[in-house]
């Protein structure tokens, strides 16, 4: 009963500083007839953030994975493309990359569909981090795990399998939801690629009916349906998974 | 069991643990290696293994050399039983999927054929009814035993334990050497790393005692009685009174 009381009550601080906010703004009338109106596009740009989202998030598991084998190989040139990969991803804004590779790369190597490009830019982009955090969470796995598997007779890919991911499941998951949540925001960057994502959809309305304020609304709501959900969902897994070593 | 150490020399990083270690022990079925940390035991214990490569030399068991390319390695340690000096469980599976996962997936045998064998060893050895608890359910002395009995599952000829009791209190390191002895009652063979004089005292059929990197001496159990090097008097003196 404390615990809702304390989240109510934070919920309603959160709540007044936004409508002091909005407040100042002078913004009276909320018109929300033209999105209304436009309710299927809205969805079906919702409907495309969310697809965008899942096959870059499945694509960046795979592509940190592969990235994360290059970095621990034998042959020194995978480690230094994974090393090259990784410091151009760091070291450059999502915007910028979304821009080159859809108006540069995707054109050179005849990718025309945004929704492919962004899908493939995302995983690239994302799958970089994802690479760090396959690499420290294996890291943090006791040698004895290794020494054991080895002793027993367990190829590579078996003590990958069955004894190194399993164990290492609980802590990716914190990190990793932070990586999932990035993947969807940074869908919205597709936007610039006129894929018809949520961010475009609304702009666009925004655009024809000057009712600017009630887009954001609708824009910041559409993320949160997906984001705050998923965030609470893996503090749950997190606790399901909770053994210790 | 046969084993011959030629000329054995291993490093880590610079740092050189075994220097130009030979021994020849012919037909003996319980080896204990004695002697202070550091002193190289359990690292020869790892090579004898497979697990580790060493720089160079040559170590025969039963006149096959061990020195050899990964892949032969690979069904070379499969065959062996080793308990480790921290029993190395696998922290996410319980203590029957432990031992499981080794026959199943390693060994490729049929899980309907082989949960009856698991069932019947975690009995002998006091641990069925924490079949289903993980290890960090279990106390150090239990760890211990489903490393044993884990080693066993694979019904090895030859068992290597590296300081199995070395964090056990007194009374679960009876049981542990309790069980080995049990084990060596049916013929298979040990090589054990351990403080445990008594142990070795009573078992072993050979003795070998090490310091810094090398065989200080060696024979049969009676050497411990009559220790003829100043190092290994030092050492028993030291350790014997609180055994």
């Amino acid at each position: 009963m404390k615990k809702i009381l304390s989240f109510l009550a934070a919920l309603v601080l959160y709540f007044l500083f936004f409508y002091f906010v909005v407040a100042q703004s002078n913004i009276n009338n909320l018109d929300f007839e033209p999105y209304w109106r436009f309710r299927k596009v809205i969805l079906t740009g919702w409907l495309n953030t969310i697809m965008i989202s899942t096959i870059s998030i499945l694509l960046s598991l795979v592509v940190g994975l592969i990235l994360y084998a290059m970095k621990e190989s034998r042959l020194k040139i995978f480690n230094y493309m994974a090393e090259i990969h990784q410091t151009i991803i760091f070291g450059t804004p999502l915007l910028v990359i979304a821009i080159v590779s859809f108006y540069y790369i995707g054109n050179a190597f005849g990718i025309d569909s945004p929704v492919a490009t962004g899908c493939i830019t995302l995983a690239l982009y994302i799958g970089a981090y994802i690479a760090d955090i396959y690499k420290g969470a294996i890291e943090g796995i006791h040698t004895n795990q290794w020494q054991g598997a080895k002793m027993f007779g367990f190829t590579t890919y078996q003590t990958y399998r069955y004894i190194i991911f399993p164990q290492i499941i609980k802590s990716i998951l914190p990190p990793l939801a932070g990586q999932f949540a990035l993947t969807i925001k940074g869908s919205a960057l597709l936007a610039y690629m006129a894929t018809n994502e949520l961010l475009n959809a609304v702009s666009n309305i925004q655009a024809s009916s000057f009712r600017i304020t009630e887009g954001f609304i609708i824009i910041i709501l559409g993320y949160w349906i997906i984001t705050i959900p998923l965030i609470s969902l893996v503090r749950r897994l997190e606790n399901k998974t909770n053994y210790r070593t | 069991m046969n084993i011959e150490i030629n000329q054995v020399i291993k490093k880590y990083d610079n740092k050189t643990i075994l220097d130009k270690l030979s021994i020849n022990i012919p037909d003996k079925q319980i080896i204990a290696f004695l002697g202070p940390s550091g002193s190289g035991k359990s690292t020869l214990l790892r090579l004898i293994a497979g697990l580790e490569d060493f720089e160079s030399g040559e170590i025969c068991l039963n006149e096959k050399s061990i020195h050899a390319k990964e892949t032969d390695m690979e069904a070379y340690r499969k065959a062996i039983g080793f308990v480790f000096q921290d029993h190395n469980l696998f922290n996410h599976l319980t203590v029957f999927e432990n031992i499981a996962l080794v026959l199943e997936k390693v060994h490729k045998r049929k899980r309907e054929i082989f949960t009856g064998e698991i069932h019947a060893l975690l009995k002998t050895f006091e641990l069925y009814d924490h079949k289903d608890k993980y290890p960090h359910q279990l106390s150090g002395g239990q760890s211990q035993r489903v490393s044993i009995v884990r080693a066993l599952s694979i019904q090895p000829q030859l068992i290597l334990l590296d300081e199995p009791t070395s964090s056990l209190d007194p009374v679960l390191t009876y049981d542990v050497l309790n069980a080995v002895k049990q084990l060596a009652v049916e013929s298979k063979d040990f090589i054990i790393v351990t403080h445990e004089i008594g142990f070795a005292k009573n078992i072993a059929d050979y003795v070998v005692f090490m310091d810094e990197g090398q065989i200080i001496e060696h024979g049969p159990r009676t050497i411990l009685d009559h220790p003829q090097t100043e190092t290994f008097k030092n050492f028993l003196s030291k350790v014997l009174p609180f055994n």
